[in-house]
């Protein structure tokens, strides 16, 4: 190992031990929620609430959900006008990740949907890229603060049930549309023959980031529990459970709305 | 009535707002413009592999034509050549059959030649015979000088004549 090697792994450890002190010694400020009152507003948001522009209080959720909107906007604009037009007909790391992105949802419409996937392939590919980026933006932990004065880092957008609720039900509707745009009639009774699919893929996707926002919430709440292990729970597992939530409502959304708009064959 | 949960139909709008417009941007700005460069590329390279599988087709057609040329060309010689050997046949045949009349004539001339000859020889023969015994009968009959000399000539040239 060479000296400025040596020098950089000197000064990481003493800016870790200085931080591990640093936690120790220093205590916390501001209201002390207990562990439950933290779930319980989680699950909830009964106490802390975020001003929308001095015009409404609302849940955290939605915030990050604007934030999530902001960001995704930007970088799609920015690769709209400065990547897309030099794309290469054999691509780069970045275009391959895009087209590999796009390609996926588009195949996985094309795959459950066969005879009606265009507007699926744009829906699925929204709805997936939403979920996603909206689950690991929490692991970023913006702080807002809130209409009482406390400081709070901003969760998922879906582990808002208002957000959860919105994107089961306008699946519903979207798997709905195709019914009703491959079968007429028939499709819509098809599709409200799934009545508790809204139900299911609002709770589902509420619940599982919900979970991931407690386990989280409750191994930051003690001291003891703050070293190493968010690396495991705080980054793995938000990225684990936030691939799997998006392939689900994806895979399912797309799932049913194949079936529901399959035309119907007439028995000889 | 209080909602379950704290549900909220209000912040469901705003949010159901806010991911239309997140879906107006990704679609516009993202997947259509990606998905259009993908479809493109993929029209690209099928037209691509359909032109050469044309260029194959047509080369392999005209590699049958030529084949097929190839062909007739083979056969075509084979006829001239048959056609070359039966003339040929027909003029050996003709020239044998010339020589043949050829050498049936010579040998006919020959023939008669030869008899003439013959007949030319044995006449000079017969006279050349007839001298020398026209003279041997004249030496017999000085020295004999008589009329018995006369009778045995008499009676040689009538066996002579007899005998021819």
């Amino acid at each position: 190992m060479d000296k400025d090697k040596k020098i950089i792994m000197i000064v990481i450890f003493a800016v870790v031990l200085a931080l591990i002190i640093g936690t120790v010694i220093v205590k916390a400020t501001g209201d002390n929620e207990s562990i439950g009152e933290l779930m319980r507003d989680a699950v909830l948001h009964e106490t802390n609430k975020i001003s929308l522009f001095g015009l409404k209080d609302v849940n955290p959720g939605l915030i990050s959900a604007f934030t999530v909107t902001g960001i995704l906007f930007v970088f799609s604009l920015i690769v709209r006008i400065f990547v897309i037009p030099k794309f290469k007909m054999v691509p780069g790391r970045f275009q391959l990740l895009l087209e590999s992105l796009v390609g996926f949802f588009d195949n996985l419409a094309k795959l459950n949907s066969p005879h009606r996937n265009k507007f699926l392939g744009a829906y699925i590919f929204a709805a997936g890229v939403y979920i996603f980026t909206g689950t690991v933006f929490e692991l970023f932990g913006i702080q807002v603060i809130t209409t009482r004065g406390a400081s709070i880092a901003l969760p998922a957008p879906l582990a808002d049930i208002n957000g959860a609720v919105m994107i089961g039900c306008l699946s519903y509707l979207i798997i709905l549309s195709g019914g009703i745009a491959g079968n007429k009639l028939k499709g819509v009774v098809r599709t409200l023959k799934e009545f508790s699919l809204p139900v299911s893929m609002s709770f589902r996707l509420f619940g599982a980031l919900l979970s991931g926002a407690l386990v989280t919430e409750l191994v930051y709440h003690y001291i003891h529990l703050s070293y190493g292990l968010p690396v495991l729970v705080g980054i793995l597992f938000t990225l684990l459970h936030a691939l799997i939530q998006t392939y689900v409502l994806t895979m399912l959304t797309s799932l049913f709305y194949g079936e529901v708009s399959e035309p119907s064959h007439k028995i000889k | 009535m209080s909602v379950p949960l704290n549900i909220n139909l209000q912040q469901i709008l705003i949010h159901l707002l806010n991911f239309v417009i997140l879906f107006a941007v990704l679609y516009f700005f993202l997947y259509d413009p990606v998905k259009k460069f993908m479809d493109n590329r993929i029209q690209y390279y099928q037209d691509i592999d359909e032109q050469a599988k044309q260029n194959l087709q047509e080369a392999e057609n005209t590699k049958k034509e030529y084949l097929r040329k190839l062909n007739c060309v083979d056969n075509e010689i084979e006829e001239k050549r048959q056609a070359a050997y039966k003339k040929i046949s027909e003029n050996t045949a003709e020239s044998m059959l010339l020589a043949k009349q050829k050498a049936e004539s010579i040998i006919s001339d020959a023939r008669k030649k030869a008899e003439d000859e013959h007949n030319k020889i044995l006449e000079q023969a017969q006279d050349e015979i007839a001298d020398m015994v026209v003279a041997a009968t004249e030496k017999i009959v000085l020295k004999s000088g008589t009329s018995e000399s006369y009778e045995q000539f008499l009676a040689a040239a009538e066996r002579s004549e007899n005998n021819e």
